[in-house]
């Protein structure tokens, strides 16, 4: 796959909540992120996406500073992670397995937060879930998978950080539950001093709530930019089968699809497309990731070449 | 922080208080009844020291006593090993290091209490029995014995810190409960036995005393006899082992046949007999009495240096690790 | 108070719906000169979309003229968009209810009256191009 990222502009409004330069991390001879080098601006609600094992998981955990890296740099909210509890109060993690402590109940975890946070929002909690009618005194463990994703929730943006790092946040929720918590993420954004990455594979829900998007396959980052600029910068051309080399030479084809009536490609673009046999039609964020997701290897890479020779 | 270690192990807590108290009553109890036993064996004006072939106490409260030998591993066990391995095993480390508290502060107020736990623990029984053994141990002067020796004194506080420790230790390294209890019952007892049999005898080298054979002298106090034997005219040593029968313990084959009639009865030996006994010496390789306390003192410390080494081996893996 | 609806499968883009919609209230009379637009914090609970989004579309309605933000108070509408008062839309729609209720009990399904709407308007463009 061709690593295309987006190196983002130099007009980015304020200082990055987010920034790494070759973050790579393995474990022994497996390397689980590769090369990673990415930005996000402040204020910014960001899609991680990819497929499993692609280094979402992997990523939010270095970002949160839960592992070191192998090599590269990461700065997040202006200093590298560290055991500090400024930083620590900044960043909310939630993890893709929701740990909580089995045998406590929610009113305990609250008292925990109190506890253990300078900046903590127990009522806040307390009325989300007796909102949503998850009892207070429950043992967490008793609650079902979507109750307990809540109350996890609810305890992470308690904690009124800077920025919030969610691990498939939403797999456990139905769809109207879902709904509901993407609305108040993007309410705690509106208020203001908060940013938000979260992965997942549902591309549809993040389209809604994202504007800043992150992908990832294979351990390295295929796409990283503001979600508008993303799919200007896109088009898919569709047309007849023919030689395509002209449309390759200028422009980055992301994907080929040849059938034996039809061409269709997706297309980073260099400029206007001349070509008038291609019609041109935006490209939604689905089909975005999908296109980049779906490359093939060979014929990608002979693109590259053709690309390189040119210039 | 230290109110999430109360929430989180308040069960434990109050388990551990529970048996505490459980056995303090008991022992506080018959411990009375022991003392008086013996205050009435000293009053009945034989000597504190005449009834020294009797037990005060019920046998079924001796064994407990005895039993407390295990007390360390226990809070190794059911303290130690769980602390950090059953938050690994849930992945609930993710949260607690995710709240605003470094790994540095959660490490030192969750193990700084759990080491408190087990000194209190140890020191709590340690005391208890004492207290209770002190009439056996006037009557048979056998605190310094192995078996004895470990479950009195302060040596139980630093055999309790090293359990948790190496509960601790296995439990962050291995990071599953079982498997970390496992290894630390296995690790206890290795290093325990290991102490006791090979090193303790040579904490301080051994007094060597020799004695008539027919004298009935001993060492005074509560010694801790490491070996003995008997020594022949010319210094050699004798073999003990023998089936035939022997006069103030010498086998009878070292003996001339003046002392054979000694064997079968209880008749004054002849002065033949006595004469060719007295060239024999018995011999006591002993720690004295009252090397006693530097002895609690040497082994406190080696189990202390060792519990501190794992904690320290503890910190510094969680602290590096990733989470 | 008007509430908003975002079509996520819709290919009209989130912001332009919202613009659309304020529009279309203002034509209709929903909205009145004066009367405040929903704030972000409300648009964004309600339909879960990204606060940006909100922002450009109140953004792009004030370059228009059509709102104002006056800071620490919220949004307000400034004026009409230019075209008939409310009136004739609301005495348009009622004639169009009548239409399709005519259209239905004819057996026209939605897709069909979409059609034949989408047919007569490009008639009516083709023939205002004439003219």
């Amino acid at each position: 796959m061709i690593p295309i990222h987006e190196v983002p502009g130099s007009a980015l409004p304020g200082p990055a909540a987010i920034e790494t330069s070759g973050l790579s991390k393995r474990y022994g001879k497996v390397s689980a992120l590769t090369d990673c080098t990415v930005s996000v601006p402040e204020g910014r609600i960001c899609a991680l996406i990819g497929p499993n094992g692609a280094g979402k998981t992997t990523l939010l955990r270095l970002l949160a500073g839960l592992s070191r890296p192998t090599a590269g740099q990461v700065t997040v909210n202006g200093t590298t992670p560290r055991q500090d509890p400024a930083f620590l109060a900044d960043i909310g993690f939630l993890a893709q397995d929701i740990p909580l402590y089995r045998r406590l109940s929610a009113e305990d975890h609250i008292c925990i937060g109190a506890h253990l946070n300078p900046r903590w929002d127990a009522e806040s909690v307390r009325e989300r879930l007796t909102g949503l009618k998850i009892p207070l005194d429950r043992a967490v463990g008793k609650l079902s998978g979507g109750q307990r994703a809540q109350v996890a929730l609810s305890l992470t943006l308690a904690k009124q950080p800077r920025l919030l790092l969610l691990d498939e946040p939403v797999a456990a929720l139905d769809p109207l539950a879902r709904r509901n918590f993407l609305g108040l993420l993007a309410d705690a954004v509106a208020v203001g001093g908060l940013t938000v990455v979260l992965s997942s594979h549902l591309v549809a829900d993040l389209e809604r709530v994202c504007d800043h998007l992150i992908m990832l396959a294979s351990s390295r980052v295929q796409l990283c930019g503001d979600i508008e600029d993303l799919l200007a910068e896109h088009q898919i051309l569709t047309g007849p089968r023919k030689d395509t080399t002209a449309i390759e030479r200028s422009h980055r084809v992301v994907q080929i699809t040849r059938t034996p009536r039809q061409t269709t490609l997706l297309v980073w673009l260099n400029g206007p497309v001349v070509d008038p046999v291609f019609e041109a039609s935006d490209v939604s964020l689905e089909e975005l990731v999908l296109g980049y997701m779906g490359q093939d290897a060979e014929p990608a890479l002979a693109q590259l070449t053709t690309v390189g020779e040119e210039q | 922080m230290t109110w999430l270690v109360w929430r989180q192990h308040r069960i434990q807590f109050l388990v551990g208080a529970a048996l505490l108290a459980a056995f303090a009553v008991l022992i506080v109890i018959t411990g009375v009844q022991v003392a008086n036993q013996y205050h009435a064996a000293c009053a009945a004006g034989r000597g504190c020291h005449a009834g020294s072939g009797l037990f005060l106490g019920s046998h079924a409260v001796g064994f407990l006593i005895i039993s407390t030998l295990g007390a360390p591993a226990l809070v190794g066990l059911f303290v130690g090993a769980p602390l950090v391995a059953a938050e690994a095993e849930a992945g609930t480390t993710q949260f607690a290091w995710m709240q605003s508290v470094t790994r540095r502060h959660w490490v030192a107020v969750k193990v700084g209490w759990m080491l408190l736990a087990a000194a209190v623990w140890g020191g709590a029984i340690s005391a208890l029995v004492t207290w209770w053994e002190g009439p056996n141990n006037a009557l048979q002067l056998n605190a310094f014995d192995p078996g004895r020796f470990d479950i009195m004194g302060t040596v139980p506080v630093a055999y309790s810190l090293f359990a948790v420790a190496l509960g601790i230790a296995a439990g962050t390294l291995l990071r599953r409960t079982l498997p970390a209890i496992a290894v630390t019952l296995a690790g206890f007892i290795a290093v325990r036995a290991l102490i006791t049999l090979l090193l303790r005898p040579h904490y301080l080298s051994a007094v060597t005393v020799f004695y008539k054979v027919t004298s009935n002298l001993r060492p005074p106090g509560s010694f801790w006899q490491v070996a003995s034997g008997i020594v022949g005219p010319n210094g050699q040593a004798i073999d003990l082992n023998t089936n035939g029968n022997a006069v103030f313990g010498i086998p009878a084959n070292y003996l001339p046949a003046s002392c054979n009639q000694v064997s079968r009865g209880a008749f004054t030996p002849p002065p033949s007999c006595v004469q060719a006994a007295s060239h024999f010496r018995y011999f006591v390789t002993y720690q004295p009495a009252d090397r006693y306390w530097t002895f609690q003192g040497i082994e406190t410390g080696i189990f202390l240096v060792l519990a501190a080494a794992l904690i320290a081996v503890t910190a510094v893996t969680l602290l590096r690790r990733d989470a | 108070m008007i509430s908003f609806r975002v079509d996520g499968h819709s290919v009209v883009p989130p912001y332009l719906q919202i613009v659309q919609q304020v529009r279309q209230a203002l034509r209709m009379g929903v909205l009145d000169v004066g009367d405040q637009l929903p704030t972000v914090r409300e648009v964004v609970s309600a339909t879960a979309i990204n606060p940006n989004t909100v922002l450009k579309a109140y953004r792009d309605l004030e370059r228009e003229g059509l709102v104002e933000a006056r800071a620490g108070h919220g949004t307000f509408v400034r004026r009409r968009p230019p075209g008939p008062p409310p009136g004739t839309h609301t005495r348009l729609g009622r004639g169009l209810a009548r239409w399709v209720r005519e259209a239905r009990d004819a057996g026209l399904d939605d897709d069909s009256i979409e059609s034949l709407l989408r047919v007569t308007l490009r008639a009516a463009a083709e023939e205002e191009e004439i003219a």
